[in-house]
């Protein structure tokens, strides 16, 4: 037997409650979401402090939008779209200085087991280029297929295909070359 | 009943991380055989205060800033004598010895002519939790240890700013 | 070596500090005050707050700064000596790395 509650997938109390202006229901939204806000900002610039602040302005964006987001699954494709593009945006802008430590852990690396290695592939997905980056973080951090990927980035499923393979592409020949 | 406690006793213990235990840094009568001696102790509420100070504006206190957020403690320890030979080399042990098992080494060099470095890295699950750099030179002693979320990659990019008179080799032989 | 599996597990997701929404709604709150407060009031608080430094609170100011500035120079100079250290370290291991 299927149970099928279609209201309470598909506009939770949450979401309505912060609509109607409850901060609580608001505070229960940001915790529902918050780790993968956070996460693809911080895979993306390798940077905490950054990472908080760019999550924060995402919520308080999300907070003068409220009114606009129709469902649950519409606030998720929101959120990370929003946190993408803002991602995209900062680092084009900014042109962040990835790097320093990578030679110095790929020694540690070599040594010791997974955390380091972790932190390895962490640095050179940083180091990729913007849409790479961020094409692999939804791949890999959110578990996204290129279909829904591109509706995110806004391109065309085969260029976010191209983006990914070239990303990997760079990704197992760089790892090669330190191993 | 008494088991129990003790087990909860060690199961505490354990919990506990190594940063909680401070390391020692006092290495007596070092200081009155060395030509420059930087002591800095800087605990949680003086580098709130120091927070407070580092402007927002400016883009290299504000990383300072931003790295000092969440710190419960920067020390540091550095010895430059006139001479070589001033200073015993079993210091490092002395410092090494103290690391519990949370703590990683994390770099390792080793040079005849320059700087000997060792970076101990104290881990929770793969996050740094504190940080621990001791170098030893012929002529120089230096023990950091800063306890705290550390990130490491920007720690290596602060190097050389503010304008801060530098306190490396070449000005000292001057 | 799988770097699919690799990958899924250096990006997985991670949190952050404790006490993120609170401090969201922190920043909400605040910007809604600011909103709604009159100007009027705001310059009233002003006055208030610039009276008090005036005021006998003057003199702590001066201490409190003193502390701060001594505090910010050495907070500056610990981050300057372990970067230094940092990047000998780099270095050396990039010399190293070359050679191979």
């Amino acid at each position: 037997m299927t149970a099928i509650v279609p209201e309470a997938i598909d506009f939770p109390a949450p979401l309505t409650r912060a609509q109607a202006g409850d901060h609580d229901a608001f505070a229960e939204i940001i915790e529902q979401h918050e780790d993968m806000v956070y996460s693809l900002a911080y895979h993306f610039f390798g940077d905490r402090s950054r990472s908080e602040e760019l999550a924060q302005d995402v919520f308080l964006q999300l907070y003068r939008n409220l009114g606009t987001i129709e469902s649950d699954s519409h606030l998720l494709f929101w959120l990370r779209q929003v946190t993408t593009r803002r991602c995209i945006d900062l680092a084009r802008r900014s042109r962040l200085k990835a790097v320093p430590l990578e030679d110095v852990e790929l020694r540690a690396v070599e040594k010791h087991a997974d955390p380091l290695l972790d932190r390895r592939l962490k640095q050179l997905v940083e180091e990729l280029p913007e849409v790479q980056k961020a094409v692999v973080t939804l791949r890999y951090q959110e578990d996204l297929d290129p279909s829904e990927i591109c509706r995110i980035v806004g391109m065309p499923v085969n260029t976010v295909k191209s983006h990914l393979h070239r990303a990997l592409q760079s990704l197992r020949r760089k790892l090669e070359k330190h191993s | 009943m008494r088991n129990w406690i003790l087990v909860f006793a060690l199961t505490l213990a354990a919990a506990i991380p190594a940063a909680a235990q401070p390391i020692n840094l006092d290495f007596p009568g070092l200081a009155d055989r060395a030509e420059e001696v930087v002591d800095i102790t800087l605990d949680a509420s003086l580098l709130r205060v120091a927070a407070k100070f580092l402007s927002g504006k400016d883009a290299d206190e504000r990383a300072v800033r931003d790295m000092i957020h969440g710190l419960r403690g920067i020390y540091v320890r550095s010895y430059e004598f006139a001479r070589e030979g001033e200073y015993d080399r079993a210091l490092v042990d002395r410092v090494k010895t103290q690391l519990g098992a949370s703590w990683k080494p994390l770099v390792t060099v080793r040079s005849k002519k320059k700087e000997n470095v060792n970076i101990y890295a104290n881990m929770r699950g793969e996050d740094i939790i504190g940080l621990v750099i001791i170098s030893a030179e012929p002529r120089e002693f230096t023990v950091i240890n800063i306890d705290g979320p550390v990130d490491i990659e920007r720690l290596s990019s602060l190097e050389g700013q503010f304008g801060i008179p530098n306190l490396s080799k070449e000005g000292s032989d001057d | 070596m799988n770097l699919d599996n690799d990958l899924k597990r250096a990006l997985r997701r991670e949190s952050p500090a404790p006490g993120f929404a609170g401090r969201v709604l922190e920043r909400i709150e605040r910007a809604e005050e600011t909103r709604r407060k009159p100007a009027w009031w705001r310059a009233a608080a002003a006055s208030v707050t610039l009276a008090a430094l005036l005021g006998g609170y003057a003199t702590h100011k001066v201490a409190e700064h003193r502390r701060g500035e001594r505090a910010k120079e050495q907070v500056l100079a610990a981050m300057r000596i372990a970067g230094e250290k940092v990047r000998i370290a780099q270095d050396e291991v990039r010399a190293i790395g070359s050679h191979d």
